[in-house]
């Protein structure tokens, strides 16, 4: 059976992260995606709020992370993915802000990845077809970013992750970058041929493709053997919200409104065999503390069920 | 580009006049045609069904008793389907293509009856066949040119859609090639227990591939066809009048959360009609464009619509769909509302074709030295360069903007005949009252709402 993993968020802490890598175990996991995201929010960098955790040195980062890795490792958890920090470029950011995004935070994210000798990272690409007018001209400028970092991931042995992510109009969530798997694969096919390396490949993300409407299994499909990585969450259609898949339904029938049985009929065409990795964070603040292990243990048991699904034994 | 009216919430196929006045008062020129009005989708899900007993019914006499005081009410009047009698289609419209011809208002494109989204009918494919048919003969009498047939195979019951649609789209292909009629396939939801989410022909890319395949193959029989003697259009003329373009309803897009930029832009000249409604984006909806906002902002990408739009320089219908608003709307208030679906409408065609306003002059002079002026500069400047712009603002007179000059108001009466004056501030009316009355003549308007692109920053104290 395919693995199960969850994100780090809310679960490990820089204090003591043995505590949480014992529980995400305990819970019934074996994989970790390890949130760099939150040492450099999203929220904090679209108010151009910036801290200083990226400043150290390489050899001081890896020190910090040291004690996560040695833990992760000691609990049998295995960091198979990560987040980079997003946003990588903000449109109405500083000069000084979006060069420090791209030269200081996305090359130190790639060493950091590579200190937990974690094969994938996932990043966002950037947002800027409505100053620049397409979605082609938005890639472009994403692509060098991308091309600015494969020559690392190649020389690390990382694949760095594409994700499909949203805009927002008036509050309604459309779709954003890299939300057409077949424009994706095209993509990640030339650069990975330029690289004659595996540089590029995909992160799909349950929640934002429910959000968009997006047809699981075709999009699943479509992407084949780029689908590297999995944001699994569920939502109401509505908002990112990021809570327990099959959380949601919408008719008085009560059957979920998130297509999971296309979800795991794409995985199972493709034959995936990476992580089932959960990215829940939301979930564990909204439930009380006392409940975190309750609350993790149930995810890992819908993780099970997803394998089970997939491997043919349900 | 012709701006289209769905008169679904506004005439009443039996009692058209007043709603076909307030139209035409409106400014309207052209309406759809809702074929649906003679066979819905829930007569298409009963037919042939045996009505079940209700045991909770009132007594049949009763009943009569109650309809017979709500005679009166064109909505309570006795529903012939078309599916019973097939002479109903032209009986139920023929008064209100009357009054609309005879108030000016032509026909140029209809809506088909389609399936309901969560049918379970499995065996209406040649009764559906039949009706799509007698559609096209009925859009040939009354002078409609397109007809959009949405799919009849979608979703999860059928495995291999495409094939069983292709088939379907093929069957009639014949009949609209005889009456001179182009069927548009409409982008379609699925309904994921409640979720609308993205079903048939939401690909664009897979969706102008389709498009293309239905012509060739419908080409190739119909080409022979013309040669045994059938009457129609000329085979030569496939290239620039298809049997099969596409319909892109502006509504499915907002609920499948698509980028319409994108969307429109893989279509291109197959977009032969748009149907223009709002919805909040989560729920099915036809709204007046730009009424669904959350704090100030619209739920709909108009952005992305109107420059998927332009891009592809489309000149097809405007099919302009309030249903849901007009019906919420007092009988009352009805004209005012349909004065500003109107202009609404006249808005969106006006951006679209923003360009063609700029070709109209031998010249261009700017009228403003802010922002709107810069991306006027950033997005037109080098294809229709201005000669200068000005500003009522003494102090800048003189200086130079984004490469133009800044001149006073006066420098205006010197200018050629054939040079338009290209308001680029938001005080658009008080700065065209000012331009009035000082005998200044091609006064437009320029917007910078909608442009191909955007400065990455605003500037301040211009």
């Amino acid at each position: 059976m395919v693995p199960i993993g969850v994100q780090t968020k809310s679960i490990v802490f820089d204090s003591d992260p043995a505590v949480g890598f014992r529980l995400m175990k305990q819970a019934g996991f074996s994989c970790g995606d390890f949130s760099l995201n939150a040492y450099l929010t999203n929220l904090d960098l679209y108010q151009q709020k910036g801290n200083h955790f990226f400043d150290q040195s390489d050899e001081a980062l890896q020190r910090f992370f040291a004690p996560h890795k040695q833990e992760a490792q000691k609990a049998g958890i295995q960091i198979n993915q990560m987040h980079m920090p997003y946003p990588n470029y903000v449109p109405n950011g500083s000069k000084k802000l979006n060069d420090y995004l791209w030269n200081v935070v996305a090359p130190k994210s790639m060493k950091i990845c590579w200190f937990f000798h974690c094969p994938y990272i996932v990043v966002h690409g950037f947002k800027l077809a409505r100053n620049l007018g397409s979605e082609e001209a938005e890639w472009r400028q994403t692509e060098a970013f991308l091309h600015f970092l494969a020559p690392m991931a190649k020389e690390f042995g990382i694949t760095i992750c594409i994700e499909n992510i949203y805009n927002q109009w008036g509050g309604h969530i459309v779709e954003g970058p890299c939300c057409n798997a077949r424009v994706a694969a095209e993509r990640i096919d030339r650069i990975n041929s330029q690289y004659q390396a595996e540089v590029l490949g995909f992160c799909f993300d349950t929640g934002h493709g429910n959000l968009v409407g997006l047809d699981f299994e075709d999009f699943i499909t479509t992407l084949g053997h780029r689908l590297k990585v999995l944001h699994i969450h569920d939502n109401d259609g509505i908002g990112d919200l990021h809570q327990i898949p099959f959380t949601f339904t919408k008719t008085r029938e009560n059957t979920a409104s998130t297509d999971w049985e296309g979800f795991i009929r794409g995985l199972k065409r493709i034959r995936f065999e990476g992580v089932l990795s959960f990215e829940t964070a939301p979930v564990l603040t909204a439930f009380p503390e006392e409940m975190k292990e309750m609350v993790l243990t149930f995810l890992a048991g819908i993780g099970r069920h997803f394998a089970e699904k997939l491997s043919g034994t349900k | 580009m012709r701006i289209v009216c769905s008169p679904s919430g506004i005439i009443h196929p039996k009692l058209p006049k007043q709603g076909v006045l307030d139209l035409t008062n409106a400014g309207f020129e052209h309406i759809a045609l809702e074929l649906d009005w003679c066979c819905s989708g829930y007569e298409l899900e009963n037919f042939g069904k045996d009505p079940e007993p209700n045991p909770w019914e009132d007594d049949q006499d009763d009943s009569r008793e109650h309809s017979e005081t709500q005679t009166d009410h064109p909505n309570e009047e006795e529903w012939i389907s078309v599916l019973d009698d097939p002479s109903e289609m032209e009986r139920r419209f023929e008064q209100m293509i009357r009054v609309c011809h005879s108030k000016g208002l032509d026909v140029p494109v209809a809506r088909a009856p389609y399936l309901l989204r969560e049918t379970e009918r499995e065996d209406l494919y040649e009764t559906l066949l039949w009706l799509h048919k007698e559609c096209i003969r009925y859009c040939k009498k009354v002078g409609c040119g397109f007809l959009i047939i949405p799919p009849p195979f979608f979703g999860n019951r059928c495995e291999n859609e495409w094939e069983e649609n292709r088939k379907y789209y093929l069957n009639l292909a014949s009949a609209a090639y005889e009456n001179q009629i182009t069927i548009l396939l409409p982008n379609q939801c699925r309904n994921q227990n409640g979720h609308l989410i993205r079903g048939v022909f939401s690909d664009a890319a897979i969706v102008a591939n389709q498009i293309d395949q239905l012509n060739r193959e419908a080409c190739m029989e119909t080409f022979h066809g013309f040669h045994e003697g059938k009457e129609g259009r000329q085979s030569n003329a496939f290239a620039s009048d298809p049997i099969f373009g596409f319909c892109m309803d502006v509504g499915i897009c907002s609920l499948c959360g698509q980028d319409m930029y994108q969307f429109a832009f893989a279509l291109g000249n197959r977009v032969k009609a748009v149907i223009l409604r709002d919805c909040d984006g989560q729920q099915e909806s036809s709204l007046l464009p730009f009424s669904c906002v959350y704090q100030g902002q619209p739920k709909t990408d108009w952005l992305g619509l109107i420059r998927g739009l332009r891009q592809i320089g489309f000149d097809g219908d405007l099919l302009l769909d309030i249903r849901d608003t007009a019906f919420s709307f007092s009988p009352l208030l009805r004209p005012g509302l349909l004065a500003l679906a109107q202009s609404t409408a006249q808005y969106m065609k006006w951006q679209i074709e923003i360009e063609n306003l700029l070709k109209k002059y031998g010249s261009i002079v700017l009228f403003g030295a802010g922002n709107m002026c810069r991306n006027y500069m950033k997005c037109y400047g080098e294809q229709y360069p201005p000669l200068f712009t000005c500003d009522n603002n003494q102090a800048r007179w003189g200086s130079r903007f984004c490469g133009l000059e800044i001149k006073p108001p006066e420098a205006l009466k010197q200018l050629p005949d054939n040079c338009g004056i290209f308001i680029c501030n938001i005080y658009y009316r008080e700065i065209q009252q000012q331009l009035l009355d000082m005998g200044i003549q091609n006064i437009e308007f320029f917007n910078d709402e909608y442009m191909p692109s955007f400065h990455f920053d605003r500037l301040k104290g211009v």
